[in-house]
């Protein structure tokens, strides 16, 4: 009998992907196989999205005072949003309080930013002089733009509003940076110097984005080395993107960038970028 | 409409394959309609309703799961949540408590478990209830075994 149970624990344990994990994991509200997985964001339960998304509308409609959480069916803690569209890095939110989901820090520039990150930069770097602005020491010119920027940029990759926290903690990196540079002539040579700037950003932006900190901390390079305000950036920025991917921006932007993160799939959560190279 | 139809045929398969590891609990699905139910759950042993069998009655609304079914107790039983002429149940999870992720058969289950767990501030019925807050287990006992013996046990003879 105890041998009986252990292949039973073992069949659960092989099977982590594909169908039959889905029958053995069925949505517990549907209990039909997963469809379109959803999760939510404190205990990580899977449900099909439509599930989800149909109870919390159920339990809003129930509820006179507006609902902040949704309770998990399964395991009754409290979650703030359901995620959902979960591909390689990127995933969708829904939150449970609207007022959260219709708050407008998330503008068109934060999608345009998001979408950025799906398209190959190569264009950009014609425009700018990388060399220069290491081999003149650029980098210690105060650029005060950079906060706003680098906050709509966090906002934009982690889709939170409250960001300043990471935001101080990536300023206070790049300070260090400079002053350690100011201190006097060093030894290390511009490529050093550059090689200095990025394992430092990354150390400091890795945490909290993860599988997108490479490509953060070359897009922090760009920002800089443009020497450019933000608004003439973007605008510099959407020129370039234009012509690698040769499509106007569309009012209906999530869905192009859905469209986007189904052709591009080669960011991962959980992918150091060391190999990524 | 669909979604509760789908899922209730999901419950039903469930509930063929599950028959043989959980005696306590049969669930019947009505011949000729998926949202009617009946249950036959076993008094839990040193209880009260002992060696008693009771008969539930579904009806599962269509907004299944989002919504409860209701359930009453079809046989007659003297305890402090179930009301006695009508056989509701006072039960937080078939209320407020609900959530889709229970089942008919998880119902049962806790159905079975406020059997052996009664709780006498939220009564439906007084008496059942007084007698347990008044402190008469004995009383209360003896009650609900005669009405166990009356109602949920095959007749002698």
């Amino acid at each position: 009998m105890e041998q009986k149970e252990e292949e039973d624990d073992e069949e659960e344990e092989s099977s982590s992907v594909g169908s039959l994990n889905n029958e053995l994991n069925p949505c517990p509200i549907c209990l039909g196989p997963v469809n379109q997985e959803a999760y939510l964001d404190r205990c990580f339960h899977k449900f099909c999205y439509n599930c989800i998304a149909h109870w919390a509308k159920y339990v809003a409609a129930r509820n006179s005072q507006p609902q902040f959480t949704l309770r998990c069916p399964y395991c009754k803690s409290d979650n703030i949003s359901i995620v959902y569209e979960c591909e390689g890095d990127s995933f969708q939110r829904h939150y449970i309080n609207k007022e959260l989901e219709k708050s407008t820090f998330f503008t068109k520039a934060h999608k345009f930013r998001l979408r950025c990150y799906y398209c190959e930069p190569g264009a950009i770097y014609n425009k700018f002089n990388v060399q220069r602005f290491w081999k003149l020491h650029r980098y210690l010119q105060p650029n005060k733009w950079l906060q706003f920027w680098l906050k709509r940029e966090i906002q934009a990759l982690t889709q939170e509003e409250d960001v300043d926290v990471v935001v101080h903690h990536i300023l206070g990196s790049i300070e260090s940076f400079t002053r350690q540079k100011e201190r006097g002539p060093s030894k290390r040579t511009i490529e050093e110097n550059r090689e200095d700037f990025k394992a430092l950003i990354s150390d400091a932006a890795r945490p909290f984005l993860i599988g997108r900190t490479k490509r953060f901390v070359d897009e922090i390079e760009l920002f800089l080395v443009s020497c450019l305000n933000v608004e003439a950036y973007d605008e510099v920025y959407a020129q370039c993107v234009e012509m690698v991917t040769s499509g106007a921006v569309h009012e209906d932007e999530e869905e192009r960038l859905q469209e986007v993160n189904r052709q591009l799939p080669y960011l991962h959560f959980f992918d150091e970028d060391t190999d990524t190279e | 409409m669909q979604a509760s139809r789908a899922r209730l045929f999901k419950e039903y398969k469930e509930v063929q394959r599950e028959k043989a590891i959980d005696s306590d609990i049969q669930l019947v699905c009505d011949d000729s309609n998926i949202f009617k139910w009946t249950a036959l759950i076993k008094g839990p042993s040193e209880t009260p309703f002992e060696g008693g069998v009771f008969q539930l009655a579904f009806s599962v609304p269509e907004q299944y799961p989002l919504q409860p079914p209701q359930v009453r107790f079809l046989t007659k039983i003297f305890h402090p949540n179930v009301h006695f002429k009508t056989g509701e149940i006072c039960l937080d999870i078939l209320k407020n408590a609900w959530s889709p992720a229970w089942t008919l058969q998880s119902v049962c289950r806790a159905i079975i478990a406020l059997m052996a767990h009664p709780e006498a501030d939220s009564p439906l019925n007084c008496d059942s209830g007084n007698l347990l807050r008044s402190g008469d287990l004995r009383g209360y006992q003896s009650m609900a075994r005669m009405y166990t013996r009356l109602a949920a046990m095959p007749k002698k003879g």
